[in-house]
């Protein structure tokens, strides 16, 4: 069987198994390695991308799942890093070794987009998910509260 | 990563000096570590370990052996560097060397980069402004003095001519290397003490840094891997078809143990297609394993049994004064036992790499802190010469000590030797967490007197864990005097003394996990020392303050000096000893290690079975900060990790295997855990720069240890901590 999904707006046609998950087809099949594995069970956030514009873990969606669906990966999260929230990442110096990053600024992009003014407990609960073994946290969440109050400011 | 890396890397040591020097357009100043000899490209006999390359349109380029693993050593030392060299920091470009002799000594751990690089880097920094100044004053035939190099330019004092660096290299290139270049003093720096932006963020936040689990070369297959669960096991008699059956599966490879440090306990990989099918084949296997010698270890028996060791006399192994009388003229005896639990790596990079084993060559790219561990280990298992394994150094996904070991790659190795393709092999996460060189867990019993006065007059320590050793040499059954050190050595001066060490057989792989030992002998000493200060009726503060006076050894003056300048730094930022509502509490430890010095207080909530470290201070002596940032961003991770140390469960086993297996049976804190606030004040700029990425780990269970008493009471001896 044929699937087509839609990646960073590129179409791309895959006979591959529909059980793989989205996440091995991403990375080894496409080569996209900016969504990472960490658990391969739900449990670190790693690996987050966007389905129809809503943060999954892509260890647990199947290539079947994603047919006929568009998916965003870190990669297509903006054109040219210039999202608010990769910009407010540089600002505070976040990521330490990296490895996470991808994934926590996917799930803090649907954060935003669904509630542009989080409080710190809103900022909290949504990136509970989200491991970071660096142990990077505070800075995760300045950085989302600089980008809320910098797309606050746009938006005026 | 780029081709003038690879260029270089292509060719041997003396090509290299041929190939890069003047000969190549640019000067190059070459530093010989760990000595900080320096000396010029052209030189026939001198070997440099780092480089720094100045090309004629002025773009500069570092070029470092050590490895990022988030720690931002590529940041910081470089920095330094172009501070020495009068470089504008945004033309300077960092390239990690692969592995090679020719950059020393290339393991990153025990906080050691910038310890001992510092110097011989700033040095060489130094002699190549000296140069560019040098070579300008004989272009404007004026005396040395006249000119002075800034941001990348040289000035002229009297008419304000002046050249950039790059119009400079070929002339200074002619000059001799200064052998003894004068460095700045403090108030001449401008990036040394900044907090400049790490260098490789930019990558990180859009998806392209390439960790080892990321490289991809032309025909990549991908392995999955399982591993004979007990140290010394071996894999039943295995039916292949089953795997083999699966469409994209290209074969199945067993794995015998290889028995060297950094070797493999051996399993069974699938080579396919791709991560995924690979992981199904090998779970449609249902490979079977032989427990072997260790089938019967338990961590609850063993722990019992290290308890046992540690109650009765043990091999001495320190002694000074003599404690018997001590103990026998004291006002007060205080005794405690502890214990602690094994601890995992955990990074969320899994274990990976990708391995080319062809006929006449071996091709690597890893995520490691031990390059040339890999070429000596992988040399050893296709018995050929380490120089001839190439070793592309990757960005780490985090590593703490549990990526100095390649394992993994001597698994790839494997793997792509049986295949004849380059084969990416990523550990599932169940495989990390079960496949660990794990920190031991450890038992310790602990008896102090005081005097009338509350003096610490007599100090017994019996400590008993597996050691690190152990997994380079098998006879090794308990703690060496060494590994005893931050007991014998430590700074309170206690007049008499004995440590003992008790037997601890070693049923796993045990490693270093960052800042290693000091994990449980920070916990153990300052969780007795906060019960020692109820004794003697003073807080903490006061009764470390007390001993610290009362030392008198003239060897540790500077040390004592430095622990009571965080310690009193802490007390300050934290409000130590202040009135703190109920069920909240302060609690205090300080720590001596990898030759800095830290101190903490942890505010702490206690609601029935929940604890909520809302803020944490920490102090930190490492001496002049080379990037405040940087170093800040280093104890918050500390404190995180530590957090995890003692409020989440430890690493068990049952029949010889690891119990755990994923994030939710070996919990690592998440954002819900990590405090409000961790600020983070830094004393001791004085000194030599001097670790930072070990030495904040150490205090952050024993600070929430002592605040857990200081808001309930309740004295808990055991990390992680058992409630109720
Ligand atoms: S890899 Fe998907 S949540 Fe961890
Ligand atoms: S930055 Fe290393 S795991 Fe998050």
């Amino acid at each position: 069987m044929s699937y087509s999904i839609t990646i960073n707006g590129q179409a791309h046609q895959t006979d591959v198994d529909g059980d793989m998950p989205l996440l091995w087809f991403l990375r080894d099949t496409l080569e996209l390695t900016g969504t990472k594995y960490g658990c391969g069970m739900g449990l670190c956030g790693a690996c987050t991308v966007h389905l129809d514009g809503d943060a999954v873990q892509s260890c647990l969606v199947s290539v079947g799942e994603a047919n006929g669906k568009k998916v965003t990966t870190i990669e297509g999260l903006s054109k040219d890093g210039s999202h608010p929230l990769q910009i407010a990442w540089l600002d505070n110096n976040v990521s330490q070794c990296g490895y996470c990053q991808p994934g926590q600024i996917m799930v803090a992009a649907d954060l935003l987009k669904q509630n542009p003014e989080p409080s710190a407990e809103d900022i909290d609960t949504a990136m509970e998910g989200n491991l970071c073994r660096c142990g990077t946290y505070l800075r995760v969440r300045k950085a989302i509260a600089d980008a809320a109050e910098q797309m606050k400011g746009g938006a005026k | 990563m780029n081709t003038q890396l690879k260029e270089l890397n292509a060719i041997t040591r003396r090509d290299f000096l041929k190939a890069s020097g003047l000969s190549a357009g640019g000067l190059i100043i070459g530093v010989s570590l760990p000595m900080g000899v320096l000396g010029a490209a052209d030189s026939a006999d001198f070997e440099p370990s780092a480089f720094i390359h100045i090309a004629k349109n002025g773009d500069t380029t570092l070029f470092c052996g050590r490895c990022e693993m988030g720690q931002g050593i590529s940041t910081a030392l470089p920095a330094a560097v172009a501070d020495e060299l009068e470089a504008d920091w945004t033309r300077v470009t960092v390239l990690q060397g692969d592995a090679d002799k020719k950059y020393g000594p290339q393991d990153t751990g025990g906080s050691q980069s910038i310890n001992k690089m510092l110097e011989p880097m700033r040095k060489a920094g130094a002699a190549g402004r000296e140069m560019l100044v040098a070579a300008a004053a004989k272009a404007w035939s004026l005396p040395v003095a006249d000119c002075y190099a800034k941001s990348h330019v040289v000035y002229n004092r009297k008419d304000g001519r002046k050249l950039p660096f790059g119009d400079l290299v070929e002339l200074a290139g002619e000059l001799p290397v200064p052998g003894e270049p004068v460095l700045k003093t403090r108030d001449q720096f401008r990036y040394i003490g900044q907090p400049l932006q790490r260098h490789d963020q930019d990558e990180m936040v859009v998806g392209k840094r390439i960790f080892g689990a990321d490289k991809k070369v032309p025909g990549v297959k991908y392995a999955a891997i399982k591993h004979i669960p007990v140290l010394g096991g071996s894999v039943k008699p295995l039916d292949k078809s089953k795997a083999m059956a699966i469409a994209g599966v290209v074969d199945v490879v067993v794995i015998p143990r290889f028995e060297n440090p950094y070797g493999t306990v051996g399993g069974v990989a699938v080579v396919a297609d791709n991560t995924w099918t690979a992981q199904k084949a090998l779970d449609a296997l249902g490979v079977e394993f032989e427990a072997g010698e260790n089938g019967s270890f338990n961590t609850t028996e063993y722990k019992q049994q290290l308890l046992r060791n540690v109650e009765a006399p043990a091999k001495v192994e320190f002694e000074k004064g003599s404690l018997d009388q001590a103990f026998k003229d004291a006002a007060k005896r205080h005794s405690a036992t502890f214990e602690t639990g094994f601890l995992s790596h955990s990074p969320i990079e899994p274990m990976a790499g990708l391995v080319w084993v062809q006929d006449d060559s071996c091709e690597i790219w890893a995520s490691t802190q031990d390059p040339q561990g890999i070429q000596r280990t992988i040399g050893a298992y296709l018995e050929r010469k380490p120089e001839d394994i190439t070793v592309h150094v990757m960005a780490a996904g985090g590593a703490f000590g549990r990526k100095f070991k390649c394992d993994y790659i001597v698994e790839a190795a494997a793997c792509s030797k049986a295949v004849g393709a380059p084969v990416q092999l990523t550990w599932s996460r169940e495989e990390d967490t079960r496949t660990g060189y794990y920190h031991p867990c450890s038992a310790h019993r602990v008896e102090a007197s005081l005097d009338a006065d509350g003096n610490l007059t007599g100090w017994l320590h019996r400590a008993a864990f597996p050691t690190i050793s152990s997994t380079f040499n098998p006879a090794s059954v308990q703690p060496s005097a060494d590994d005893l050190n931050a007991v014998s050595k430590h700074l309170y001066g206690v007049e008499n003394m004995r440590v003992e060490s008790g037997m601890a057989r070693a049923h796993t792989r045990i490693g270093w996990l960052r800042s290693v030992y000091h994990i449980f002998y920070g916990f153990v000493i300052n969780v007795f020392t906060d019960e020692l200060a109820h004794e003697a009726g003073v807080d903490m503060a006061q009764f470390l303050r007390k001993m610290y006076d009362n030392n008198k050894d003239p060897e540790q003056q500077e040390q004592i000096k430095r622990s009571r300048g965080v310690l009193d730094k802490v007390v300050e930022m934290s409000g130590y000893g202040k009135n703190m509502p109920a069920g909240h509490g302060i609690g205090l430890a300080v720590h001596h290690s990898f030759a800095s010095y830290a101190a903490m207080a942890a505010h702490v909530e206690v609601k029935g079975n929940d604890i909520k470290v809302h803020r944490v201070d920490c102090a930190i002596d490492c001496g002049l900060v080379l990037n405040p940032d940087i170093a800040t961003a280093q104890m918050e991770g500390a404190v995180t990790m530590g957090l995890g140390f003692v409020l989440h469960p430890g690493i068990s086993f049952a029949n010889g295997a690891v119990v755990n297996s994923n994030y939710h049976d070996y919990p690592i804190p998440s954002v819900g855990e990590a405090p409000t606030k961790i600020n983070v004040g830094f004393v001791g700029q004085q000194y030599r720069s001097t670790g930072i990425g070990e030495p904040g780990v150490p205090t952050t269970a024993p600070a929430v240890v002592n605040a857990i008493f200081a808001a309930t009471g309740k004295r808990l001896r055991s990390m992680p901590i058992k409630l109720a």
